[in-house]
């Protein structure tokens, strides 16, 4: 839906915000069953036609821009082969590893942080310099303390994953309605059990936008890295396709990833609509 | 049972204060159903709050059977005025009534018992798996009772609670509250600006004035114990009750004017 994506840099919405939103249900658009798929389906379709008119007619030479025919049966070529799975599996491996590792440091120290009012603004100040520097610009230091292994790859993922995630966790842990608060208290929760019942559910809905954007952020890197670093992988494989001349494996690879990307955003997807069933951007979509 | 004593609350920011609360004492008997009426902003919610342990007075004490309150005491419920924010979205309307018995370490099988009759109490058997923003508004005040009277406190607060339903919802649920409580041995205290409520509700009822507040009046309720909406409330002594308060509030609003 266009309104998760237009939110997808925003911290989700307030408590406040989406009881007000809550009561205003969108206009549901009339729409024949199917016809999103088939519309999408025949756009595709249309786009690998032109792909391969443009080299084949010459506009494009096809020295560098192998029609979409050749680049499939590259494609296909590859997926045979092990040298592939075994790069696929490198990528995953180093994005879930990367992903994992800073979803777990950005929960910890951002309910830690984001508790602490004294830590917060102690601490603002370091987040607001180390935040933005691109995690590529520590390529050369990745280099120098782990070589061109996995390590190094990993640094730089979980550098930019965390950052994304803990800056989420930050608002998420602040922005705990003060009645559902005090009706814990009044019901004798102690601090734990609040943090667990009433604090964890509030940052829930900001603690997945962190991790859509941070998986994102995650394969970006972790391409990037095998490609700069040469770490084992698909980045490394397109390079060493590139260093050897085989355009169409090229494209067939970074069509690969193209694929990864989707499905490591429609897993994330899933796991939100699950986790957040009771939260008003999921159940709006499901009432629609 | 429960005593406050010389309540006084002043919010303080760094631009302000206001004195929400001048100095309130008034007790309550064990097993009284008490009705706290004040015009709005008068500093009902601020008092429960106090009493409740969720806040601290600026000078003053409550006691709730002898025992001083420095924070929520373990016998006691309360049902904000803000329902639809006090109901937790991410729990059914099960889980909702169940965290707090969880919280006491009740065995599962007398936490179910319990969700399942206050559910009833209320009307409600069939949505225990529902969630609490697929209800009706009226419908979620009840489950935020239901959770409360599940708990089995001693002393139940209530704030409000029938602010924002409708007139027939309404009368159902004050019917359910007297009913409650004459089923289930508390002691309550019930906040409204609805005099007719406070007096159809309460066997007393406390006139806070418009700020800043004392308590005005405390005029004892002398209608028989079984109350109906249509004989109380054409009840010769009813009218005359409600008159009393109502130009008590009146009168209130005139001095607190004449002294500004
Ligand atoms: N957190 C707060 N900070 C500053 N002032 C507050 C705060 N809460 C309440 N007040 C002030 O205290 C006074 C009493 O508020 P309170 O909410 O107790 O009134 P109330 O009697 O419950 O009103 P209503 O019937 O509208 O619910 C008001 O003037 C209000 O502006
Ligand atoms: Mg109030």
């Amino acid at each position: 839906m266009n309104m998760m994506t237009a939110d997808s840099v925003r911290p989700a919405r307030t408590p406040t915000d989406q009881r007000r939103l809550a009561g205003a249900r969108r206009p549901v658009r009339a729409r024949v069953p199917g016809a999103g798929a088939l519309l999408g389906a025949g756009g595709a379709a249309a786009s690998l036609l032109i792909w391969e008119i443009v080299p084949r007619s010459g506009v494009v030479s096809p020295k560098y821009l192998p029609p979409a025919s050749e680049v499939l049966a590259a494609f296909v070529e590859r997926l045979a082969l092990q040298s592939f799975w075994t790069a696929v599996g490198d990528t995953l491996i180093t994005w879930a590893l990367g992903l994992a590792i800073a979803f777990a440091a950005a929960v910890v120290l951002g309910f830690l942080v984001g508790s602490v009012p004294l830590l917060r603004t102690f601490t603002s100040s370091t987040v607001e310099f180390l935040r933005p520097i691109p995690s590529v610009a520590l390529i050369p230091l990745a280099v120098l303390i782990y070589g061109t292994g996995m390590q190094a790859t990993l640094l730089l993922v979980v550098y930019a994953a965390f950052w994304q995630i803990y800056i989420q966790v930050l608002y998420g842990v602040v922005d705990v309605d003060p009645v559902a608060e005090q009706t814990a208290r009044s019901y004798g929760l102690g601090r734990w059990s609040r943090a667990r019942h009433v604090t964890w559910p509030s940052a829930l809905p900001y603690l997945i936008t962190g991790v859509r954007l941070g998986a994102a952020v995650a394969l970006i890197l972790t391409i990037t890295g095998q490609l700069t670093i040469g770490s084992p992988g698909l980045g490394q494989s397109i390079d060493v396709a590139r260093s050897s001349g085989a355009v169409a494996s090229v494209y067939a690879l970074i069509l690969a990833t193209g694929i990864l990307g989707v499905t490591v955003n429609v897993g994330v997807r899933a796991v939100e609509r699950r986790v957040l069933r009771w939260h008003t951007s999921v159940r709006g979509e499901n009432t629609a | 049972m429960l005593e406050v004593t010389g309540l006084q609350k002043i919010y303080r920011d760094r631009e302000r204060e206001v004195e929400a609360v001048r100095d309130l004492t008034f007790q309550l008997t064990e097993g009284e159903l008490a009705c706290l009426v004040g015009p709005s902003g008068c500093g009902k919610t601020t008092l429960l709050k106090c009493i409740a342990g969720l806040m601290e007075p600026t000078s003053g004490t409550v006691e709730l059977a002898g025992r001083s309150v420095t924070g929520p005491p373990p016998d006691m419920a309360v049902v904000f005025q803000e329902y639809g924010r006090s109901l937790f979205p991410w729990l059914t309307v099960q889980g909702n009534i169940e965290l707090p018995l969880k919280e006491k370490k009740l065995p599962k099988k007398r936490r179910g018992e319990l969700v399942a009759e206050s559910l009833e109490a209320v009307g409600l058997s069939g949505s225990a798996r529902a969630y609490p923003w697929q209800l009706s508004g009226g419908m979620q005040q009840r489950v935020a009772i239901a959770r409360a009277i599940a708990y089995e406190p001693r002393v139940l607060l209530m704030d409000e609670p029938f602010a924002a339903v409708d007139a027939q919802t309404r009368a159902d649920l004050e019917d359910l509250i007297r009913d409650l409580w004459n089923r289930f041995d508390m002691t309550v205290l019930f906040v409204t600006h609805d005099i007719d409520e406070a007096v159809y509700l309460g066997q007393r009822v406390l006139v806070l004035s418009s700020s800043p507040t004392v308590v005005q009046d405390d005029v004892s309720i002398n209608l028989p114990s079984v109350r109906d909406q249509l004989t109380t409330r054409s009840d010769a002594r009813f009218t005359e009750l409600r008159t009393r308060i109502y130009s008590e509030i009146q009168n209130a609003k005139h001095t607190s004017a004449a002294a500004k």
